[in-house]
């Protein structure tokens, strides 16, 4: 494994510590502890100062400004200002470098493709996700069972089922309400399911008027008619903890979510609960891929170039997305990683197994960028419009005249950086 | 006596004296003050170089539909609705109490028991009570008496959650402020006002509020800083995102610095905060200034 190092070797007299701060969400921090540890018997001359807290961007963000950075870090920043004011260290020559544990092959060479694509900047790669993600709806197989309900595949059986719920007593959806961003990747793929790929990705290249277009505004009309009638009463005031409890709990039926409920609501989880995910359907009329899934990496590393040993940084983060740590993270955390085959001949919970049915049922995988490179526009713009949009206090029109405008403001503030249009990415 | 009386080497005892302080405040104080009055002038993301841009960043705080607009109207919701709230309640309660109604001893210690609970945890314990889950004992009450859950927490009608909240965590300040100024008036004005038949409304309008006004105009003063900087119980309940519909002026001036690095704009809502307490305490001053009465 060792052979995979690409920092210059050190002497066995000096050891380098790094530190790496960790959002501690729902995947926790101890596989990060436990691979830092594997890490240091590998390079002895390597100490690593691990530390997670739910809230490590509140911490961080100041430290960056103070020019008093961690080596590495995974949680929310305004990563383009880093990027474009020079701050973060491009991870090329590591990706370029040989792998840990995959004989012959570089870093690059092991991880799956698109993956690194969000967060290139004049040809150079800035972060790397550290899982995998999926966006779908998630539900229980044994309450379905019971009540003879089947996953929906059409947005007419998604309502049609939700109203079957309601006979029958049960909340349809709970929803993480204090966050109404959770609603965004929602809008985003009902979207994709209404309109081809050219359409959909014109939103992420903020194409002039592409928020305008009627399938958005139907997409953003859909989502609304899922909260007015079918969120949980209530679901609007609570956090995820919260909503995500009520429905790990029964009282609610599904739950839009990422890859990484199953980890977060572990232990609230009853032993039978036979947890599985469909994707958003498809809109019945639409014109999108029905087999495309909204999917990609998810709780990105930065290097900081100001740090103290950033290309240590780079050789850990290698190191943590290589086969076999990446195969004890899928073991753990029933959750994938951005490494190719990294569940292959592993036992899989029902959960992860249906993500990853609709990962490889899948015709492609998409996700959205908006919200790390417009992070103004998407905090507060995106955020109260949605919130709105949910409560019923403006029309899917309103919401897209609303994010029309914004982006307006942001096409013509020169101050904002805004990458080359990537149009369709090539599969 | 007068300091130019003083002999040159007690001068010299009180300038050293002084100076550490005065250093200090200068370093950690004043000058960071001057560095963030100079950044407003400035578009600048705390990582490059700052570019000098003059006032646009205090024009564009006051542009229509501009984010501090909408978060000084909260500030100027959180501060008059509740403020004339906890005064009034206050003021009756700190009135009830010298009057020494039956249990005032424990309503005293009661009222101001809120008060030596951090405000962050009081905002913890109101997002508990207000909670849309079984968790949450008001919306629980409102079920049991089969009425409709109501989403205090939301984000829309967040502001309106925290009126309660604040009255109640509050008024056994003022209440203790006020009591001790009340306490401190001379029995005898009182004695002599029931002998001409005043009744008690008539001596707490014409003996007690004339008497405590210095006490009430600092309470107000206080009440009108805490308003305008009103910062932890919105970034508490709403798990540190504020959206526009919540957000007050340090909040956004926090979210603008260390969220979105948008640092120039920042200090321009800091030094603007500044001012506008600045102006208003000393409007609010002189609004409120009477003949001081002694006795």
């Amino acid at each position: 494994m060792a052979a995979g190092c690409h920092f210059e070797p050190i002497t066995s007299d000096e050891t380098k510590t790094i530190e790496v701060a960790l959002f501690e969400g729902g995947f926790g921090i101890e596989w990060h502890k436990d691979m830092a540890r594997q890490y240091e018997q590998l390079h002895p001359g390597v100490k690593i100062n691990l530390w997670g807290d739910p809230r490590v961007d509140e911490k961080i963000k100041p430290r960056v400004l103070r020019g008093n950075p961690p080596d590495l870090a995974s949680c929310t920043l305004p990563v383009w200002k880093l990027i474009t004011a020079g701050r973060l260290y491009p991870m090329d020559d590591a990706l370029a470098s040989p792998a840990y544990g995959a004989k012959g092959k570089t870093w690059k060479e092991t991880l799956r493709a698109g993956v690194l694509a969000d967060y290139v900047y004049e040809n150079k790669t800035y972060a790397l996700p550290s899982n995998l993600g999926v966006w779908a709806c998630w539900y229980s197989k044994k309450l379905f069972r019971e009540h003879g309900w089947d996953a929906p595949s059409t947005w007419d059986e998604l309502t049609a089922l939700c109203e079957k719920m309601l006979a029958a007593g049960i909340a349809p959806l709970a929803f993480q309400g204090k966050y109404p961003q959770y609603a965004w990747s929602t809008i985003l793929s009902c979207y994709q399911r209404l309109v081809p790929f050219e359409k959909w990705y014109a939103i992420e290249d903020f194409t002039k008027g592409a928020f305008l277009d009627p399938s958005f505004v139907k997409a953003a009309d859909l989502m609304q008619e899922l909260a007015v009638k079918y969120f949980q009463k209530g679901a609007l005031a609570m956090t995820h903890t919260e909503s995500q409890m009520e429905w790990a709990n029964g009282r609610a039926g599904m739950v839009f979510c990422g890859l990484w409920l199953k980890k977060e609501m572990e232990k609230a989880l009853p032993d039978d609960f036979e947890m599985a995910c469909f994707a958003v359907p498809m809109v019945t009329g639409g014109t999108g891929d029905p087999k495309a899934i909204y999917s990609g990496g998810g709780e990105s590393f930065f290097i900081f170039r100001d740090a103290k040993h950033p290309e240590i940084a780079a050789d850990f983060l290698k190191f943590l997305l290589s086969i076999e740590p990446a195969r004890d993270y899928v073991k753990r955390n029933d959750s994938l990683t951005p490494v190719i085959d990294c569940q292959v001949g592993i036992k899989i919970s029902s959960a992860l197994q249906s993500a990853v049915d609709a990962i490889e049922g899948s015709t492609r995988m998409y996700s959205d960028r908006l919200n790390t490179l417009y992070i103004e526009w998407h905090r507060t713009l995106v955020q109260q419009a949605q919130a709105d949009l949910l409560r019923g206090a403006i029309t899917g029109q309103q919401f897209a005249d609303r994010l029309e405008a914004g982006a307006e403001a942001v096409r013509n503030n020169s101050n904002i950086y805004k990458p080359p249009a990537r149009g369709v990415p090539a599969l | 006596m007068s300091p130019k009386h003083l002999s040159r080497d007690t001068k010299r005892f009180l300038w050293i004296g002084i100076l550490p302080s005065a250093l200090l405040y200068g370093l950690f104080v004043v000058w960071p003050a001057i560095n963030a009055l100079m950044y407003s002038f400035t578009r600048w993301d705390g990582l490059s170089t700052p570019v000098w841009i003059g006032i646009d960043n205090f024009v564009n705080l006051f542009k229509s539909g501009s984010d501090f607009v909408t978060a000084i109207s909260h500030n100027i919701y959180l501060t008059v609705v509740p403020g004339s709230i906890i005064l009034t309640l206050a003021l009756f309660f700190a009135w009830m109490i010298h009057l020494k109604v039956a249990g005032s001893t424990l309503f005293r210690v009661t009222f101001f028991f809120p008060n030596v609970i951090a405000s962050v945890a009081v905002a913890l314990l109101w997002v508990l009570l207000y909670s849309t889950t079984e968790m949450g004992p008001i919306n629980n009450i409102r079920q049991a008496l089969h009425m409709e859950k109501v989403p205090f927490l939301e984000s829309a009608r967040l502001l309106q959650s925290i009126v309660p909240m604040m009255v109640w965590s509050a008024t056994g300040f003022y209440l203790v402020l006020f009591l001790a100024a009340m306490e401190n008036i001379p029995v005898d004005y009182y004695e002599a006002a029931h002998l001409d038949g005043a009744s008690p409304t008539l001596q707490f309008i014409r003996i007690t509020l004339p008497l405590m006004w210095d006490v009430l105009t600092t309470g107000i003063i206080f009440l009108i800083v805490g308003g305008l900087k009103f910062f932890d119980a919105v970034w508490v309940m709403e798990n540190g995102r504020p959206s526009p519909a919540t957000h007050t002026m340090s909040s956004l001036m926090y979210a603008k610095v260390f969220e979105e690095y948008n640092v120039g704009y920042g200090t321009a809502i800091a030094v603007l905060l500044f001012v506008l307490v600045l102006i208003i305490t000393r409007i609010s001053m002189r609004l409120l200034k009477r003949e001081r009465l002694e006795y």
